[in-house]
């Protein structure tokens, strides 16, 4: 990381190689409809702010916000604020039912996706979410409410 | 492919230019090679052939060991001073550092052609910000579309 810091290139070749897996699994989770280009995004500005970064230890603290963040911001874009049509024809189940899980994630709210997605899969809590995501407490724990009952309500139907 | 960054979505290009955001003071540039990747990479690969005839400043590129994609290499500059450095080599992607420089190609298909861009950045301490700044990038930005127009030539006369 310091060296990375320092401007070192190939330091920072290697850096990206292993920070990119993760925002583009996060940027997937929060807004598969566009989790390319937010992945891209999301790795220029980690990139960007790399050199003035003070908590080099807390850089996935860091990346995860960013990534999150530029996630939401590019699916409301997108206009995918509203929740998606259901498909016409009913998916196959699946043996683990991993693509039923990913089809009612994708239905919720990017908002209400990320807070569900950084409680169950990062396993943060409610403090954590809120400093992530640049809100309060109490807007994690009303998104997180909504959000659980949009998923029980997808998954049962 | 199974470099972790273009199994994340990111091609050498994306990847050059989130590289750049890092080096504060980089010039890229970018262009269209009328070649197949192939015949584009073949040039680029060839560090000590290929380095000589379209970088200005170098009259020699020394391959002194590979260990897969790390290769350490001697570059011999136009004023007679020697230099090593450490290159990262593979389809596409093309990152080679001494202290004093940082050079960079990356590639992609487009079809029958080659999109090709190509990063350069002087290590040390940035210049401060004025007139003096914004000349030395604008040196290094035309320096680079020449030898991406170079490169083309080469690629294209072979």
């Amino acid at each position: 990381m310091t060296a990375a810091q320092q401007g070192d290139a190939l330091a920072l070749d290697q850096l990206l190689g292993e920070l990119a897996p993760y925002v583009h699994r996060l940027c997937k989770r929060v807004a598969p409809e566009v989790a390319d280009d937010a992945t891209q995004e999301a790795l220029l500005a980690v990139f960007r702010g790399l050199p003035s970064l003070q908590a080099p230890e807390a850089i996935i603290t860091w990346v995860r916000a960013i990534s999150v963040r530029k996630a939401v911001r590019l699916a409301r874009r997108a206009g995918r604020e509203a929740t998606a049509q259901p498909p016409t024809e009913p998916r196959a189940p699946s043996l683990e039912g991993l693509v039923d899980i990913g089809d009612a994630l994708g239905r919720l709210p990017p908002a209400q996706r990320a807070v569900l997605v950084l409680r169950t899969c990062e396993g943060l809590s409610e403090h954590e979410i809120a400093a992530t995501l640049g809100i309060s407490a109490g807007t994690v724990k009303s998104r997180l409410h909504r959000a659980r009952a949009a998923f029980r309500k997808v998954w049962d139907s | 492919m199974n470099d972790p960054a273009e199994q994340a979505g990111i091609d050498p290009i994306h990847r050059l230019t989130i590289l750049a955001a890092a080096l504060p003071g980089a010039a890229v540039r970018q262009r269209r090679i009328a070649a197949p990747f192939e015949a584009v990479w073949r040039v680029i690969a060839d560090l000590e052939h290929s380095t000589p005839r379209y970088e200005p400043g170098v009259t020699r590129v020394q391959l002194t060991h590979r260990q897969g994609q790390r290769l350490h290499v001697i570059v011999t500059h136009s004023d007679g001073h020697e230099e090593p450095a450490t290159a990262t080599l593979r389809p596409g992607w093309c990152l080679m550092q001494s202290a004093t420089a940082v050079v960079a190609f990356a590639a992609i298909p487009a079809g029958r052609q080659t999109l090709l861009a190509h990063l350069e950045h002087r290590r040390g301490p940035a210049p401060a910000p004025g007139h003096s700044r914004s000349r030395q990038r604008r040196a290094a930005l035309t320096k680079i579309e020449q030898e991406l127009r170079t490169i083309e030539r080469l690629v294209t006369q072979t």
